[in-house]
């Protein structure tokens, strides 16, 4: 039983929840980029984690994997609206193009376009990782923000490959329901970017590392566009996404994200 | 007519006595037989006993308390209230069903997912109570590393073997495990490994996971319910006497508490159990038709021999009846005293070697695993007065139906022919 | 003849006291069967359990891409990225003296859904024709039928089409991550559902086309991951498997074959604790045996005491007395093997073609993962029928040793003077 599960949720449940791998991984920014030195650790990480809390977005973004077994590369659509709404839609390779999924609450949909069905996907199937990405569930349902999880220290403050930045390391809280041991997370000190996190798992070793470049302004905020995620046990294989463009604070609505949008998105920007 | 009754039954005793070769050795063969029956009877009530211990601890317990629906749905949702709760444990203290009762456990059941930073994997998870637990399913004894659960813990949890290999966990390692709550939500619960067994059951060792009752009932904000009440009696036998009871007790309460014996949760124990029945009955069954063939042999030939004797009797005046009585009294006899030697003899060597257990791992590497349920090689012997009773009524059975044919025969003598036979 | 007169005297004793001698030798005739029987039985009962555990679903030699299990990855197909030619590759594994037939199976993991009910499932890609000889699962169909080759047919196990609600005919979508990362999927029609009687098959296994499955996984056709074999007589599965896992590594194709012996080894130690159970079986039945004999001859002996001593007196050695003795145990035991014999073979052939069926008794259950059903099923234990008949002739000469012995040192005088 665990094969199937294992292999079926792998590459399939976890793709509701591509809207929070965005939002939970991309810490993102708010202008002014001008940094308040008086600002605490926690502060600093806590903006960097929430920007993206409580609002919407929609984003065109593009995934490449890389596994030991094959390549992909997929475009997409990706709409949200706070932690509870997501509907992404899948607008490349010529095979996938047209599924969507819709989370919704606490359901979960899917879409395929080539059958024309719609199916639903039980809160038992939530798997570990998303269309054999690198990102994991623990990413994805995470609807609790990072400094109530986790204590935040500084770990180093100074000079790094010639641009000041600060090393912060997370150390979760005794009771904090999250699976990694320790997070270590690079950000430049004058723009509030982050440069990498680093996860280690409860014995202190590396598990998978996520690494941020492209920092480019897009919907009005300073993002990086380009994000690397790369497990530790397995050298070679990695998840890379691309911002091709993103805007915030627009208009939507929860009635948003309904099953008829979910199958037909004409009349959809 | 008594008094020729007792006459009669004391010629069988003294004919009986009166060839004591041949009734020894036919008692030799009977009794030998007859003690096998107790040896394996008591090994195979014991064996069978071991077995629904065995099954019962790491299920639902020899009775168990659920929602009506529970058992079908195996949902959250279907939990027992804690009034339903207190109810069953009150019908638990009835003077009549106490006494049968060894111990009993309270549960919070789960389908959830075990995740680390390696993987995560369905898992089955169980809250429970680690002191009522201990006596219970006994999880704590297949312990390999760590420790089991102690009350006052909290984030601690106790996994298989194989669960931690495939998640990559050691003692001491953080897990999450997430599930829907009583509100319909996922939550997640971080516990940390105190403890990893090896049950042999792979299933059990990939997908259990014991943590405390009350972290599982936070978690899933269940309040003071549980999903299952589960109980242990002193011995397997009295489950259908107990289960009436407390059924009895609680008819009012049918629509929030439902009593369960061990049969109707675990149907494929209960079949394996049968079919093992079943070659047990066949054997014995083989067993009695010697040791009757033994009977009607010795009882008839010394009928045979007797032909003269018998003649000489019944031209003195003794009728065919009592002629048969006295045949048949001599079986009745043979019977009776090979039975009750035989038994004691049986009881007496299933004692004094096996009462510790038959041990007959030599037999198997590894584990023996039978319907789900791994089971110990050592069987120990049960002795019960039922099955006492049920022996000493078979051997009599049998004594009873060996003896007719030959009484049978000593009727037909015919008195002239037999006059003619020598002594 | 050996022994002289002896012999035929022997016979001759044993038929002037017919209804004894009948007794005595019922005894043993009665013995004889119970072992054979029970014997056969506790075979039958192994023998139940290997076909059940073996062929219902994994077959008895399993061929693999050497690196596929323990991990059953997908990518780990025979004969690597590349595949094999599979047809040749199966005929070449049914050719083997021991195989009855062979098939090929694609596995992946997936969900199946229907409305919004949906369940996960492990999918197995066969050829419809080829598996129905060489498992049961086929067979164990409860409604509808099998999936037909080539076309989007799906058989689910019962507890599958409990969970969705559905029954043959009605649509299902099929999801399925392929070997190139995308998510396959495509609509299929539910032919069937299965009952195998095992929890874990039919609560998670669903049966599609072998063409369906890969088309679906974007694998090629000369892509498997596995061909399974019947092979009639389970013993000789692991001969079986040698000889074809070098065979095939010959041509060039890195696999391993295995038989049920090791991936199942559960199964054979019952196997061999059955066997051991055999020697208590005949010490038992044989040493009650034993006393009903000595009884009879004791008494045969006794009453002719006058006429051993007359034997004697007329110059018979002791030893041909106890000739005599013995050669009427052993012509007591050849009635009662055959007498034995006689009720044993034809009930036991009965019971072997058209075992009575006692699940009006019983339920099913399964041990070590095989499904037990409950007929009274019994296989030739072989090794018992000769066993037993050697018991049964010990029997009767041990017995008849002691009164043979006192038979000859009878004092011919004093007895004919009746002292």
């Amino acid at each position: 039983m665990g094969f199937v599960l294992s292999v079926s949720l792998r590459l399939i449940a976890g793709r509701s929840f591509v809207a929070w791998v965005m939002l939970t991984v991309m810490s993102l920014p708010f202008l002014p980029t001008r940094l308040h030195a008086q600002r605490t650790a926690s502060e600093i990480v806590d903006e960097v984690d929430r920007l993206l809390r409580g609002r919407s977005s929609r984003a065109t973004v593009q995934m490449d994997i890389l596994t030991e077994h094959w390549t992909r590369s997929m475009g997409m659509r990706i709409w949200s609206l706070g932690t509870e709404y997501s509907l992404i839609r899948i607008l490349s390779p010529r095979k996938d193009a047209g599924m969507a999924t819709l989370k919704s609450g606490e359901e979960i949909w899917n879409y395929l376009p080539r059958v024309d069905r719609t199916i639903k996907l039980p809160a038992s199937l939530m798997g570990a990782a998303w269309m054999g990405s690198h990102f994991t569930n623990d990413d994805l349902v995470k609807e609790s923000r990072i400094i109530e999880d986790y204590d935040i220290e500084i770990g180093y403050e100074g000079r790094r490959e010639g641009v000041e930045v600060w090393e912060f390391i997370l150390t979760p809280k005794p009771d904090a329901a999250v699976v990694w041991g320790r997070i270590e997370e690079q950000v430049r000190q004058d723009d509030l970017m982050p440069v990498w996190v680093r996860y280690y798992d409860d014995r202190g070793d590396l598990a998978r590392t996520m690494v941020f470049s492209e920092f480019q302004v897009m919907g009005g905020r300073l993002v990086p566009a380009h994000m690397v995620v790369e497990p530790a046990d397995k050298p070679g294989e990695s998840t890379t996404i691309i911002y091709r463009d993103l805007e915030f604070d627009i208009d939507l609505e929860p009635s948003y994200f309904s099953l008829r949008r979910l199958r037909d998105d004409r009349g959809s920007e | 007519m008594t008094g020729r009754l007792s006459l009669l039954i004391r010629l069988g005793v003294r004919n009986v006595r009166r060839q004591r070769r041949r009734s020894f050795l036919t008692a030799l063969a009977m009794g030998l037989g007859v003690a096998v029956l107790v040896f394996s009877r008591a090994l195979g009530d014991g064996a069978h006993e071991d077995w629904i211990q065995a099954g019962v601890r790491l299920g639902t317990g020899h009775v168990a308390f659920q929602h009506p629906r529970f058992q079908a749905s195996g949902k959250l949702e279907d939990r027992l209230s804690s009034e339903a709760v207190q109810t069953a444990l009150t019908a638990l203290e009835l003077p009549e069903v106490r006494e049968y009762v060894a111990a009993a456990a309270s549960r919070v059941e789960l389908q959830a997912l075990a995740n680390s930073a390696t993987a995560a994997v369905p898992v089955a998870v169980a809250g429970i109570d680690p002191e009522a637990e201990r006596h219970f399913s006994q999880l704590g004894d297949k312990l390999i590393d760590g420790r089991y659960l102690e009350s006052g813990d909290r984030l601690h949890a106790y996994i298989g073997e194989r669960l931690a290999k495939r998640l990559d966990l050691d003692v001491g390692s953080r897990l999450v495990l997430t599930g829907q709550d009583a509100t319909g939500e996922i939550a997640g619960q971080f516990v940390r490994v105190v403890g990893i067994f090896r049950s042999g059951l792979p299933e059990a060792d990939e997908r259990v996971v014991h943590i405390p009752l009350e972290t599982a009932r936070t978690w899933l904000q269940v309040g003071d319910a549980v999903t299952t009440l589960g109980v242990l009696l002193e011995s397997g036998w009295d489950v259908p006497e107990v289960v009436g009871r407390l059924r009895v007790q609680l008819v009012d309460d049918q629509d929030a508490v439902r009593v369960l014996g061990w049969r109707e949760a675990m149907p494929e124990l209960d079949a394996a159990i049968k079919i093992d029945d079943y070659g047990d009955y066949i054997f014995h069954v083989i067993l009695f038709a010697l040791v009757a063939l033994a009977i009607v042999n010795t009882v008839l030939m010394s009928v045979m021999h007797r032909t003269r004797e018998f003649g000489v009797l019944r031209a003195l005046g003794l009728t065919k009846h009592q002629t048969a009585w006295i045949v048949f009294s001599e079986g009745l006899i043979l019977t009776a005293v090979s039975g009750l030697v035989g038994m004691v003899v049986g009881f007496a060597f299933t004692w004094i070697f096996f009462r510790n257990g038959l041990d007959y791992s030599f037999a198997f590497e590894g584990d023996f695993e039978f319907s789900g349920v791994i089971l110990d090689t050592i069987i120990i012997p049960e002795f019960r007065i039922m099955q006492v009773l049920q022996s000493l009524g078979s051997i009599f059975l049998v004594g009873v139906f060996a003896s007719l044919y030959p009484a049978y025969r000593a009727t037909r003598i015919d008195v002239a022919e037999a006059m003619k036979f020598e002594a | 003849m050996p022994g002289g007169p002896w012999w035929r005297i022997g016979w001759r004793n044993l038929g002037r006291n017919r209804r004894r001698s009948l007794i005595a030798a019922s005894m043993l005739a009665v013995g004889y069967f119970s072992c054979v029987a029970l014997m056969g039985w506790a075979d039958g009962l192994v023998a139940e359990m290997i076909g059940n555990g073996t062929g219902i679903l994994t077959g008895q030699l399993q061929i693999h891409a050497s690196d596929y299990l323990p991990d059953r990855s997908v990518y780990e197909t025979i004969g690597g990225r590349d595949g094999t030619n599979v047809r040749q590759l199966v005929e070449q594994v049914a050719a083997d003296p021991d195989v009855d037939a062979a098939a090929p199976r694609v596995y992946g993991g997936g969900l199946i859904s229907s409305g919004s009910a949906t369940a996960a499932a492990m999918f197995l890609g066969v050829d419809p024709d080829l598996e129905l000889h060489v498992s049961r699962i086929m067979n164990a169909l409860v409604s509808g039928e099998h999936p037909a080759a080539g076309a989007n047919e799906v058989l689910v196990g019962t507890e599958i089409a409990r969970t969705l609600g559905v029954s043959p005919g009605d649509e299902v979508v099929v999801v399925a991550p392929a070997i190139d990362g995308s998510l396959g999927n495509d609509l299929f029609v539910v032919s069937g559902v299965f009952e195998s009687g095992l929890a874990e098959l039919d609560r998670s296994f669903a049966l599609l086309p072998i063409d369906a499955l890969q088309a679906l996984m974007v694998l090629p056709p000369s892509r498997v991951h596995e061909i399974a074999a019947f092979v009639r007589d389970p013993w000789q599965a692991p001969a079986a498997a040698a000889r074809l896992d070098s065979l095939i590594r010959a041509r060039g194709l890195d696999v391993a074959a295995e038989s049920w012996t090791t991936i199942r080894p559960e199964m054979v130690e019952y196997a061999q604790l059955t066997q051991s159970f055999q020697w208590v079986l005949l010490l038992i039945v044989f040493g009650m045996a034993i006393f009903g004999v000595a009884n009879t001859m004791l008494m045969a002996t006794f009453e002719r005491r006058y006429e051993f001593a007359v034997l004697k007196a007329l110059g018979t050695t002791p030893s041909g007395i106890v000739g005599s003795v013995l050669s009427e145990a052993l012509a007591l035991g050849a009635i009662g093997l055959v007498g034995g014999a006689a009720v044993t073979f034809p009930i036991m052939v009965w019971w072997h073609l058209a075992p009575p069926d006692m699940s009006w008794l019983f339920g099913d259950f399964t041990m070590l993962g095989a499904l037990i059903r409950p007929v009274l099923r019994v296989e030739y234990p072989w090794t018992m029928t000769v066993g037993a008949a050697v018991a049964l002739f010990l029997t009767t000469v041990l017995a008849a040793l002691y009164p043979a012995l006192r038979s000859a040192r009878i004092p011919p005088a004093d007895t004919l003077a009746g002292r």
